[in-house]
């Protein structure tokens, strides 16, 4: 497995913020803007993490949405969910569908690399 | 917010265009026949590769508004080509079966352009099963009217199938490269040409065979009656100014080895695409030696 990252969010600052960082870090890292770009992405490449906003898309949970179709593939891509919410549920029910970790909106740069280095380092 | 991609997209100006030749094989000298003009996505990003960027076209049900803005990207360019060049535009089914004006804005693009419409060839190209066929074959009545030729790809592949290639009565058929590649040694590949090219004889379609890898290929595509070859091998698909600079046409084409059996059987399929061919302009070489080898 390589260590490509694919960052989902339709919040276009948001997504250069992370992606200057962790490509800063030493991974390749492709974006997209809304589902099915990610989608398309997924069915031609290989990523060891999905990093995705919860809202995508409009939809307010569209990031489950996304992570439902990664399952589908069968692949070991971890999956990273961010979001501004905080709910238990809403993480129980992200947990349920897949979601490898959890980070709640706004979070330090150093702790997204941080989720992403153990979770591609678990897929190695 | 981030610009949606389909935005970026409906743009011609991000979209841009490479032409890529279909040589007519087994007469005395291989000739251009027709181009395909081939879509690049936005430079620089994965949907620059047309198989991504279609397949998320399609993932968000967009063909018609892509389509269109591939039309009007190509139409731009194509009014560089030579005058002697056919041009093929690959149309998805579900835009020619959903949208009843298509031929219409076809013809207007065209005169925009001052492109003669009977250089056209559509070739349509489909993946969704929801195509519908009544809808579809009255706008390939359309375009026949307008002197649109017609062919279907991917022929063998996903719906490109017998019903399609039933109602849509194309007059070409291009076999898609799956069933050509290592032709020469895999008879199982030889008897689904063959079948094609008889379902072709027998409906007066003639067989545009696609990827073929080796000149001997080439020439058992010839000697079973496949008339058309669009390939890498032979030039890939390069820009305007490429195709237009780069020795395809002019110098003397190497020629395939023939038997007298072989050299019969393609002359019996030349007969039959005669009624469709166009005047052609010989090759320079059969080998492409172009400096880029975009594809």
């Amino acid at each position: 497995m390589n260590n490509r990252i694919l960052i989902v969010d339709d919040d276009d600052q948001l997504v250069e913020a992370y992606r200057d960082y962790l490509s800063g870090l030493g991974y390749p890292v492709d974006t997209a803007g809304e589902i099915e770009e990610a989608q398309t992405l997924m069915s031609h490449f290989s990523y060891s993490v999905v990093i995705t906003d919860l809202r995508l898309s409009r939809l307010s949970f569209g990031g489950l949405e996304l992570v439902k179709f990664v399952r589908s593939l069968a692949i070991p891509t971890r999956v990273v969910v961010l979001t501004a919410y905080g709910w238990p549920e809403l993480k129980a029910e992200a947990s349920n569908q897949g979601v490898d970790a959890f980070l709640r909106k706004p979070m330090r740069l150093s702790d997204l690399a941080k989720t992403v280095e153990i979770l591609s380092g678990a897929n190695a | 917010m981030k610009k949606p991609l389909l935005e970026t997209i409906l743009d011609p100006q991000n979209l841009s265009v490479r032409f890529q030749p279909i040589f007519r094989i087994g007469d005395a000298e291989n000739r251009v026949h027709s181009v395909e003009a081939l879509i690049r996505g936005p430079r620089g990003t994965p949907f620059e590769s047309a198989l991504i960027l279609f397949d998320y076209v399609r993932r968000k049900r967009e063909e018609r508004a892509v389509d269109h803005a591939c039309l009007a990207a190509i139409f731009a360019e194509a009014v560089h080509l030579p005058p002697e060049f056919r041009i093929n535009v690959n149309v998805h089914a579900a835009t020619l079966g959903q949208q009843p004006g298509f031929v219409d804005s076809f013809r207007q693009l065209a005169k925009k352009h001052a492109l003669s419409l009977d250089r056209f060839t559509v070739e349509i190209v489909e993946y969704a099963p929801t195509c519908d066929i009544p809808e579809l074959a009255h706008t390939i009545a359309q375009l026949r009217e307008a002197r649109i030729r017609v062919a279907l790809d991917d022929v063998g592949l996903g719906q490109s199938n017998y019903r399609m290639m039933l109602d849509c009565h194309p007059e070409y058929f291009k076999l898609d490269a799956y069933f050509v590649r290592g032709l020469k040694d895999d008879s199982k590949r030889r008897a689904v040409v063959e079948s094609v090219v008889a379902f072709g004889r027998a409906l007066q379609s003639a067989v545009v065979a696609e990827g073929a890898e080796s000149m001997e290929d080439i020439a058992m595509l010839a000697e079973m009656g496949v008339e058309f070859v669009q390939c890498n091998l032979l030039c890939p698909a390069v820009t305007l100014e490429e195709l237009l600079v780069s020795g395809v046409v002019g110098r003397a084409a190497p020629r395939l080895t023939l038997s007298a059996d072989m050299k019969r059987l393609v002359r019996q399929a030349v007969d039959i695409a005669a009624s469709v061919e166009s005047p052609a302009l010989s090759l320079n070489s059969a080998r492409w030696v172009g400096r880029s080898r975009t594809s």
